[in-house]
């Protein structure tokens, strides 16, 4: 039994972890107000950044560190256009998935069909000798369990750190905290620029690490179900996290039904996460004070202070 | 519905063939260059199918130096353009075109018939028509022979099949995968699992995990990204190159594997082209000489003994003595599909709706 | 002034493209020419941009009618899928022997589909006050795999040997040709509609002019008595409405038949056309036409300069950007010479 649980555990985990670190990203953005669509198109470009990275060098870390530049620079496109130059939002992100995937699929021609061996390092060896939960810590990636330390890290920052009460102001009532003299612009570049970076941590994890391999529509869609996966969370951390692996976990769901000879339509169930957030955004929508209490009220918008 | 009925329009196809064949088309002038457009549906980045694809048509211009080129396109993932782009490539001079998928096949059924300044092929297409050839490989005979390998590899008896969409090739293949291994280990059960994408590296691996879990110790599958078989050595078992060698990846645990070939398709279309002798066909090929399937290699754990078991069979193939679909066989249902004796029909392969006994998973109801 | 940044932004891109073209090894200038005229050179690739150009302009207007009162429809590709699967069911059941309401039906029945999959965000926004964005999003997977399992399940074509196909559509279930010799049918005459009742609706009516109100400021609306509920629901409906006869379009024309993927992203691309468009009929029109452009141009860039196919999305993507750079560029000549204080953009 516990043989059958652990590879389920170590699949949902892995499967989640992407979502982990975009989901966050992608919320911390949206906390301060801005909505960015294009995260499909950074996790490519991190994806493929990571990816010739480990390839030169062989070294994670550095790869995930290149990921992560690689795209913020896409954030920062983003940034610019969006919150300085005050242009549509959903537009400007859409544009950005667009080019992103575009971009990707240009810079990675020269990685097509290669793989990539990452042995286990010696901390998830070293991991795997831990009482309890070393078969399955020994199975992990550390930057999977890096992922539980950012979840931490932003819950702490968003509720628990004068910053983080600041910039759930300024995605609630951007001009209130202008007026209190907060610079709001400057407050959203660095949500944006977080997002991108995490999106970016995610491209790596599943090109490098996830995969082992560079290949067109490597992403296939997880940019977008970590858009849907901020929505589903309420703009929670606790949610977005937990919401992480049941999303991967409703993929491994569905892959182990089928083999257990469930016959449920796979399309009902790919469709289910999606239904599932609707649900959600209606349920918190509908009440007045639990819609004040979750949605960033500026969500979407652009801010002037001139206005 | 259209009224006539698919052996009416064989024979009109037939009958067409027979006029354009009809010793005008011109043969190649000695110096002269054979332009050749190949569209592909998906990203060449495939390592799977598209990767093939274009294995063909480089071979084709090894074949041919400087007598033959090729103008590719790929990532046409759109249907609408199949049309537009095939009209062009036969207007910019290519003799011989090419399609990659049957998807194209619907637009190179139309188109064909009037654009006569070329000839078409289409891989997978469902019949040949006028001016339009197909061809497809008898995959099931490679699936047959590695489901030998894994009927005696197996020590759960349960064996995983991850599937990308439920196409014919697909369907037929993961059946012979299961009679090919129940052929030497009757006990042998197979779970399909759909991974519904054609190019999703990261759920491939999630299906492998979700197959681990269930016990399975050698999966096979039909997606074919070495990801599957990457993921498999991680957990310790066995996977097979199924239409695909990933040796070169998957360097410990990939147990036996087969490829899909299709230079002998290329090479002969453009070298009946050149010669002025092309006429349009349907071919169905497998195992063997000029064949699109070719066993590749063995992982050097394979016991002699089941190496020289696949290699009888598949000697008895190519001779037409074993026939994977041969009676009796049963559906998952427990009822009779093919009578003890009796062998399938080609058409009746492709067009199979069922999966064969002893084989967890769905189809898409009709 | 409103027409300079989309000419700037056009020429920045096109400067692009020739980097890229001289990143290649190729002649930019001749190359650029080969990639903007060689698509159009005959008749045929001009009937090719109109059809490819058809279900762009027409979307585009229909989202445009929600985006200028500030309603974000960005379902515009589920909606359509929509489309495929009602003006599908119609063609498939009674395309053989329903005479000649089979078109009219179909286009309805696609209309109305499409219209049905945007009252779900229109209805939750309304009711619920959920995010018609988030809600929409949503919408486009849903109904992909809705075709998905139809066309992998019920509607595969018995002859087909189990591909995931639908029959050929009856000839009395496809759109009219209307050049002989080429693809050009009617969806064409359905986007010229479109741009003219888009005008008309827009600068011509009250509804417009409360919808424009709406758009520019909610408060303002409401003093002047305009439901903004009202809003969302032409909004969306019209979206809705004309995805779904783009959907049709694609299955009674280019395709012939109904694949899982019938959409090929125009959903989506239409967003973008709205914006290169100003959200002006007449602009999105020429938008579209140059969008669909692109399209043809990426796919015979990789026919005669060798180019990657990746080009197309860079060089749609790339026009956006600088059509939104330009608009900021513009705006700031306009006010430089105003007595405004720098606004938070410039010190960010």
């Amino acid at each position: 039994m516990i043989e059958q649980v652990i590879p389920l555990v170590v699949a949902t985990l892995v499967a989640g972890t992407p979502l982990v670190y975009a989901g966050l990203g992608e919320l911390v953005t949206e906390r301060a107000g801005v909505l960015n669509m294009g995260v499909e198109g950074m996790m490519v470009i991190g994806a493929i950044a990571a990816f010739a990275v480990t390839q030169a060098t062989g070294n994670v870390w550095l790869a995930v560190l290149a990921a992560m530049v690689a795209a913020m620079a896409l954030s920062v496109l983003f940034a610019v256009l969006a919150i300085s130059f005050r242009a549509n939002q959903v537009a400007v992100g859409l544009a950005l998935t667009i080019f992103g995937t575009s971009l990707g699929s240009y810079l990675g021609k020269p990685y097509v069909g290669m793989a990539l061996v990452v042995e286990p390092s010696a901390l998830m060896q070293a991991a795997a000798r831990l009482p309890l939960l070393g078969p399955i810590l020994g199975q992990l990636h550390p930057l999977v369990w890096l992922s539980w330390l950012l979840f931490a890290a932003v819950w702490y920052f968003l509720y628990r750190t004068r910053r983080g009460l600041v910039l759930r102001a300024v995605g609630e009532s951007p001009t209130s905290a202008h007026a209190i003299g907060y610079p709001v612009q400057r407050i959203r570049y660095f949500a944006t620029l977080f997002g991108g970076a995490m999106a970016g941590v995610a491209g790596a994890y599943v090109s490098v690490l996830y995969t082992g391999l560079w290949t067109e529509g490597l992403i296939a869609g997880r940019g977008w179900i970590a858009v849907a996966l901020v929505v589903f969370a309420t703009w929670r951390p606790g949610r977005c996290f937990a919401g992480a692996y049941l999303f991967g976990g409703a993929t491994m769901a569905q892959l182990f039904a089928q083999s257990a000879g469930i016959g449920l339509p796979s399309e009902l169930m790919s469709a289910l996460p999606y239904i599932a957030t609707i649900v959600v955004l209606v349920l918190i929508s509908r009440n007045a004070t639990v819609m004040r209490l979750s949605v960033p009220a500026s969500l979407g918008k652009p801010f002037s202070a001139r206005a | 519905m259209p009224s006539f009925s698919r052996r009416d329009f064989l024979k009109t196809a037939a009958a067409t063939s027979l006029a354009s064949a009809g010793g005008w088309q011109p043969a190649l002038a000695a110096d002269e260059v054979l332009k050749v457009g190949v569209i592909h549906m998906g990203a060449i980045s495939d390592t799977g199918w598209e990767h093939y694809q274009a294995e063909a048509w480089h071979a084709l211009e090894k074949a041919y130096p400087g007598k033959v080129k090729v103008t590719m396109l790929e990532n046409i993932s759109q249907i609408q353009d199949c049309e537009r782009l095939f009209r062009q490539l036969s207007t910019q001079g290519n003799k011989l075109i090419f399609g990659t998928t049957f998807s194209q096949y619907a637009s190179l059924k139309k188109l064909a018939p009037s654009l006569t300044g070329s000839h078409f092929e289409c891989c997978a297409g469902i019949e040949p028509g006028p001016n339009l050839g197909v061809f497809e490989a008898r995959h099931y005979e490679g699936t047959y022979l590695t489901g030998i390998a894994a009927g005696r590899m197996t020590k759960s008896n349960i064996l995983g099949w991850v599937g990308a969409f439920p196409v014919p090739q697909v369907i037929y293949g993961l059946n012979a995968f299961l009679l090919g291994a129940r052929s030497v280990n009757p006990a042998a059960t197979l779970k399909v699992v759909w991974a519904n994408a054609w190019v999703d590296p990261a759920k491939e691996r999630d299906a492998v995990a979700a197959l681990v879990a269930q016990g399975a110790d050698v999966v096979s599958g039909s997606p074919n990204s070495p990801v599957q078989g990457l993921a498999a050595e991680e957990k310790g078992i066995w996977s097979i190159g199924s239409t695909g060698d990933f040796s070169a990846y998957v360097k410990k645990k990939q147990l036996v594997s087969f490829e899909l070939d299709w230079s002998s398709a290329h090479i002969n279309a453009a070298k009946a082209v050149m010669d002025g002798t092309w006429k349009p066909e349907g071919r169905w090929r497998g195992l063997g000489e000029g064949g699109y399937v070719k066993m590749t290699t063995n992982t050097p754990e394979l016991p002699a003994s089941v190496a020289a078991e696949m290699k009888a069979a598949e000697a008895d193939i190519i001779a037409g003595k074993l026939k994977p679909f041969t009676g009796p066989i049963k559906d998952q249902a427990g009822t009779q599909k093919v009578a003890a004796g009796s062998t399938l029909a080609d058409n009746d392969i492709k067009g199979m709706t069922w999966l064969v006994e002893g084989v967890q998973g769905t189809l898409p109801k009709t | 002034m409103v027409w300079l940044s989309p000419v700037i932004a056009l020429t920045l891109t096109a400067l692009m493209a020739m980097i890229v073209f001289a990143a290649a090894g190729l002649n930019p200038l001749s190359s650029l020419a080969t990639f903007i005229l060689a698509p159009v050179a005959d008749l045929y690739g001009v009937a090719e941009l109109l059809i490819k150009a058809a279900p762009l302009v027409l979307i585009g207007i229909g989202l445009s009618v929600g985006y200028r009162a500030g309603v974000w429809n960005i379902g515009g590709e589920g909606q359509l899928i929509l489309g495929v699967i009602f003006g599908g069911y119609i063609a498939l059941h009674f395309g053989t022997d329903g005479g000649v309401w089979v078109l009219p039906a179909m286009v309805i029945a696609a209309a109305m589909g499409g219209m049905l999959w945007a009252a779900v965000p229109a209805l939750l926004r309304t009711r619920f006050n959920a995010s018609e964005i988030l809600v929409s999003l949503m919408m486009n997977y849903i109904a992909q795999l809705w075709l998905s399992w139809l066309v992998f399940g019920a509607w595969r074509d018995p002859a087909g040997f189990n591909f995931p196909q639908s029959q050929p559509l009856a000839p009395g279930a496809l759109f009219p040709i209307l050049i002989e010799g080429t693809r050009a049918n009617a969806s064409i005459i359905f986007a010229l509609l479109a741009v003219i009742l888009g005008w008309v609706l827009m600068n011509r009516s009250f509804v417009g002019f409360q919808l424009r109100v709406t758009g520019l400021s909610e408060g303002a609306a409401r003093y002047a008595g305009f439901s903004t509920h009202r809003a969302v629901w032409i909004g969306m409906l019209a979206g809705g409405a004309t995805a779904g006869i783009a959907g049709v379009g694609e299955i009674a024309g280019p395709l012939g038949q109904i694949f899982p993927t019938a959409s090929p992203g125009y959903g989506y691309a239409a967003i973008i056309v709205a914006f290169l468009g100003r959200l002006n009929p007449v602009g999105i029109l020429f938008s579209g036409l140059l969008m669909a452009l692109i399209y043809l141009s990426g796919d015979l860039a990789q026919m005669s300069l060798g180019m990657p196919s990746a080009i197309t999305g860079l060089l749609q993507s790339l026009l956006l950007f600088f059509l939104l750079t330009a608009d900021v560029f513009i705006q700031y000549r306009l006010r430089y010479t105003a007595p405004a204080r720098a606004t938070e953009g410039a010190a960010a």
